[in-house]
C-alpha cells in the first residue's frame, strides 16, 4: 500500500504542506485556496488556541497573546533575543528557551511550533485520507545543533513521525530536479520574510552535497518593509517610539507598496492624512545596502568552497522577498546568470521535502536521490582558560564521527567534566553551549594514566550524541548524552502527558498504538532479514531464539499492554544485535567484491 | 571482514599511495553512501540503523582524510608506522624554518601595508611552493624514504596554514 508521506516548510512567517504522488508534487491549501499558513498561533484567556491567518486577525487585537516568528526563539536563550517582541518572554534560569507569557499560560516555543505543525499535519492527513506515516520537515542549513533539536522535539510534541531533517537549500534543488542534470555547481538563495540563507551545493549523479552554507538569521524581508517604514516615518516626520498598532499598520503599508513595486515602476504610499509616491528608483536606493549584504553572503560561502562565481550553473531563488525585481537582478548580475524563479519562490521548498517524504518513506525506488549534508557550524568543547578546541570543523559531511582523547591531570581523579559547544568563535562564551556532563567512574589512576575517548557522533539530521570510554583499563564505561537545548527528554514527556490530560484513555490507547506500531516494525524488519541470510549467518540455536522471540512478541501485541508489548520489543531487538551486524558485514563484503568483479569483466 | 576493520584505502579499493584517482575515489564514495547512508535504513530495526550511522560516518571521514592531499599525507605517513605530529626538530631543514620567519614576516608588513597586490604575489608564490612540495612528498615517499617525507610533511603543514593566514588576511582587507 502507498504510505502517506508529506513535506513541511516550517517558516518564520509562513508555513506550508506539501505532498508527491507519482513524483507530481503539490501544496495543500484551505478551502479558500490559501496555501501558506502564517506562523502565528493566538492563545485565548479560556485555552483556545488559533493558528495561521484567524490567529493574524487576533493579533491586530491581541499583541501580546499572538505569537509570531517563534521560529527565531527555537533553540535560542532569552539572552540571543536582542530585538523587541509584542509579546513578553521569561528567561529560562538554566540558560534553555525561555517560557512565553500568554492568556493560556506559559509556553515554550517548542509548543507553538507544534501547534503550527500539527495543522500542517491535518491538512495532509485529510488530503492523503489518514494518519502520516512519515514528514520531512525542512530547516535552514545554518540551523545549529539545539535549533534543529528544537525542531524535532516540536514534531514529537505534535505527534508527527520525522523521516529527516532537511536543509531548505536542499529541499529546493530538489524541486527543480537538478539532480537530473550532470555535475554542477549550485547557488540557492533564500531571502525569506525573516531570514537569509545562501548554500553552495555540488550536485552529481544522485548526490546532493551541500559545500557551504552562509546567511544572516536576522535579515529578511521584513527588513525591506522596515527600509520603506523608516522612509514613510521620516517623510511623514512621525513621531519616535510609535506603539505596537501603529508599528503594525505602518508595516502593512510598507509591505503592499513593496509589493505594488514588483510590477509598478512607482506607486502612491499612503498613512494616515499623509501621501506620497514612492519609485522604484528610489526604494532601490532604500535596499541597495540590504541587497549588498547578502551578496556579501554569497562571497562568503564560495569562498568557504573554495569556487569562482563564474563556476555556479544555477541559482535558485526562495522565499517571497525574491520577488522583489532589484533582488533577482542583483543577484543574477552577481552570478552572471539567469535565476530560477519557475517554480513559486514561496512553495519551493515545501515541494522539495515532499518529493523527499515520499522517496524515504519508501513510496518511490529506483532513481532516489542521496541527501548529503553538512554541519554548519563547528563542534568543539571547552578547554582551558575559556577557549574553544575544535572537534568538527563546519562545513564536514554528516554524518561524521569524531573521536577525541582527554587524560586525567590528577592523581586519583574519577571525574572529568566536558562542556560541548557550537559555533566559529574562539572564545566559549561567543559560542553555544549545547551539553555539558560529567564522566564519572573513571578508575583512580596516577594523573595522566586513565585515557577518556570522548566520540562526537553527528546523524544525518545534524543532531549530536557524545559517548565516553575509559580506554586503558580495557573496561569500557560508556555514556550517551543527547543534548536538548532547554528541554530534557523528562519535559517533552510531560508536555505530550499534558496535552492528553484531558482525555487519559486517550494517551492509553496512543501509546498502546504506538507501541503496537513499533513492534510492528522490529519484526517486519527481522522478519525480512532472517528470510534473506538469516540462515547462512545464524547458528541453529542463534535462528530460533530470534524466531521464537518473534512469535512471542506477536502474541503480546495482541494484548492491550502497551508497557508488556514495548518491554518484549526492546528485548528482541537486543537480541538481533548480533545478527545485525553480520549482516553489515556481509553487505560491505557483497559491495566491495561487486567492484572488483565490475572492474574485471 | 568489518568495513572498521578496513584501512581508508582498502574501503575505496584504492591503492595506498600517495597519488589518487579522485575520479575513481569519488564513484567508489558515491557508491558506498548509496548503500550505507542512514537515510536507506529508516525502516530497519535500530541496532541496524545504528551502526549505519557508524558506516556512514567512518566513510565521510575515510573520504575527506583521502581527498585532501594534506591529511592524505598524514595518514599515509600514520599507516607506515610514522607519527606525523610528533615533533622532531632536527628533521626540518634550518634553511626551511628561516624561509617560514620570512614568509610569516612578509605576510605581517603586507597586512600591515594593506598591500593586496603583494599578498596576491605571495599567495602564488606559497601556492607553487606547495605544489612543489607535494611532488617531492610523493616521490620520496614512494622511494620509501619516509623520515624525509615526514620533514616534507612538516613543510605542508605549514604551506597550508600560511595559505589559509593569507586567504583570512585577504579577507579582512577586502571586508568579506
Amino acid at each position: 500500500m502507498r504510505k502517506r508521506a508529506v513535506g513541511i516548510d516550517l517558516g518564520t512567517t509562513n508555513s506550508l504542506v506539501a505532498v508527491s504522488s507519482e513524483g507530481h508534487p503539490h501544496t495543500l491549501c484551505d478551502h479558500d485556496g490559501h496555501c501558506l499558513v502564517p506562523s502565528v498561533v493566538h492563545y485565548g484567556a479560556e485555552g483556545k488556541i488559533t493558528v495561521g491567518a484567524q490567529a493574524v486577525a487576533l493579533g491586530a487585537l491581541d499583541a501580546a497573546n499572538t505569537i509570531s516568528s517563534v521560529k527565531r526563539l527555537m533553540g535560542r536563550g532569552a539572552e540571543d533575543i536582542d530585538y523587541d517582541l509584542p509579546y513578553a518572554i521569561t528567561p529560562d534560569p538554566e540558560g534553555g528557551m525561555p517560557a512565553i507569557q500568554t492568556a493560556a499560560g506559559q509556553q515554550s516555543p517548542v509548543e507553538v511550533s507544534a501547534e503550527i505543525l500539527k495543522v500542517l499535519a491535518r491538512r495532509g492527513e485529510e488530503e492523503l485520507g489518514g494518519e502520516l506515516d512519515g514528514v520531512v520537515i525542512t530547516v535552514p542549513a545554518y540551523f545549529d545543533e539545539a535549533q534543529r533539536q528544537a525542531t524535532k522535539d516540536a514534531a514529537r510534541l505534535a505527534g508527527i513521525k520525522v523521516l529527516r531533517l532537511l536543509s531548505e537549500p536542499t529541499a529546493a534543488a530538489v524541486a527543480y530536479g537538478l539532480d537530473k542534470k550532470q555535475e554542477q555547481t549550485v547557488i540557492i538563495y533564500d531571502l525569506g520574510g525573516g531570514t537569509f540563507d545562501v548554500s553552495l551545493m555540488r550536485l552529481e549523479k544522485g548526490v546532493f552535497k551541500v559545500l557551504a552554507t552562509g546567511g544572516d538569521a536576522a535579515l529578511g524581508g521584513d527588513d525591506l518593509d522596515r527600509a520603506i517604514m523608516g522612509w514613510i516615518a521620516a517623510e511623514a516626520s512621525l513621531q519616535d517610539d510609535p506603539n505596537y498598532e501603529t508599528i503594525n499598520r505602518l508595516a502593512a503599508v510598507a509591505r503592499q507598496a513593496k509589493h505594488a513595486l514588483t510590477d509598478a515602476d512607482q506607486t502612491t504610499v499612503e498613512f494616515g492624512q499623509w501621501s506620497a509616491t514612492l519609485t522604484r528608483d528610489q526604494f532601490n536606493s532604500l535596499v541597495d545596502g540590504l541587497i549588498e549584504q547578502t551578496i556579501k553572503a554569497c562571497r562568503r560561502v564560495l569562498r568557504d568552497a573554495g569556487v569562482d562565481a563564474s563556476e555556479i550553473s544555477d541559482v535558485v531563488m526562495v522565499g517571497g522577498s525574491t520577488r522583489t525585481p532589484r533582488v533577482r537582478e542583483k543577484v543574477g548580475e552577481f552570478f552572471q546568470t539567469e535565476v530560477h524563479t519557475e517554480i513559486d519562490p514561496d512553495q519551493v521548498v515545501a515541494v522539495g521535502a515532499a518529493l523527499q517524504a515520499d522517496v524515504l518513506v519508501g513510496n518511490k525506488y529506483g532513481d532516489d536521490i542521496l541527501l548529503l549534508d553538512v554541519i554548519p557550524l563547528s563542534l568543539g568543547i571547552e578547554t582551558m582558560g575559556g577557549l574553544i578546541e575544535k572537534i568538527i570543523p563546519r562545513n564536514t559531511t554528516i554524518p561524521v564521527a569524531r573521536a577525541q582523547q582527554f587524560t586525567t591531570y590528577k592523581d586519583g581523579q574519577t571525574a572529568m567534566s566536558l562542556h560541548v559547544l557550537q559555533g566559529e568563535r574562539e572564545l566559549v562564551s561567543d559560542c553555544r553551549s549545547l551539553a555539558r556532563f560529567e564522566l564519572k567512574g573513571i578508575p583512580p589512576m596516577v594523573a595522566g594514566a586513565a585515557v577518556i575517548e570522548v566520540t562526537f557522533q553527528v546523524d544525518a539530521d545534524g543532531l549530536m550524541e557524545v559517548q565516553a570510554k575509559e580506554l586503558s583499563t580495557g573496561v569500557a564505561s560508556s555514556i550517551v548524552v543527547k543534548p536538548s537545548y532547554g528541554l530534557g527528554d523528562a519535559d517533552i514527556e510531560q508536555m505530550i502527558k499534558d496535552s492528553y490530560a484531558s482525555a487519559a484513555s486517550d494517551k492509553e490507547q496512543r501509546a498502546l498504538q504506538e507501541s503496537r506500531v513499533e513492534a510492528q516494525r522490529i519484526i517486519e524488519a527481522l522478519e525480512s532479514a532472517l528470510e534473506e541470510n538469516g540462515k547462512e549467518l545464524l547458528s541453529a540455536e542463534e535462528y530460533e531464539t530470534l524466531v521464537s522471540g518473534m512469535r512471542s512478541l506477536q502474541d503480546t501485541i495482541k494484548n492491550d499492554d502497551s508497557d508488556a508489548i514495548r518491554d518484549e520489543a526492546e528485548a528482541l531487538n537486543e537480541a538481533s544485535l548480533v545478527f545485525a551486524g553480520r549482516r553489515m558485514d556481509t553487505q560491505i563484503k557483497s559491495a566491495l567484491t561487486g567492484h572488483t568483479l565490475e572492474e574485471y569483466e | 571482514m568489518s568495513l572498521a576493520s578496513l584501512n581508508f584505502f582498502e574501503i575505496f579499493s584504492l591503492p595506498a599511495s600517495f597519488r589518487v584517482d579522485v575520479s575513481s575515489l569519488e564513484a567508489q564514495y558515491r557508491k558506498l553512501q548509496a548503500k550505507y547512508h542512514p537515510d536507506r535504513f529508516l525502516g530497519a530495526a535500530d541496532s541496524e540503523r545504528v551502526q549505519a550511522l557508524q558506516l556512514a560516518s567512518l566513510i565521510n571521514d575515510a573520504y575527506e582524510t583521502l581527498k585532501s592531499p594534506l591529511k592524505r599525507a598524514a595518514y599515509l605517513l600514520n599507516l607506515n608506522g610514522v607519527d606525523p605530529e610528533e615533533h622532531n626538530q632536527g628533521h626540518l631543514e634550518g634553511s626551511f624554518l628561516i624561509r617560514q620567519m620570512e614568509m610569516r614576516e612578509d605576510l605581517e608588513n603586507l597586512a600591515s601595508e594593506e598591500n593586496l597586490v603583494g599578498l596576491d604575489k605571495l599567495k602564488v608564490d606559497t601556492e607553487r611552493e606547495k605544489d612543489s612540495v607535494l611532488d617531492q612528498f610523493e616521490y620520496s615517499f614512494n622511494a620509501g624514504e619516509l623520515s624525509n617525507s615526514k620533514s616534507l610533511y612538516n613543510q605542508l603543514q605549514f604551506l597550508f596554514k600560511l595559505l589559509e593566514e593569507i586567504n583570512r588576511v585577504e579577507e579582512k582587507l577586502l571586508d568579506y
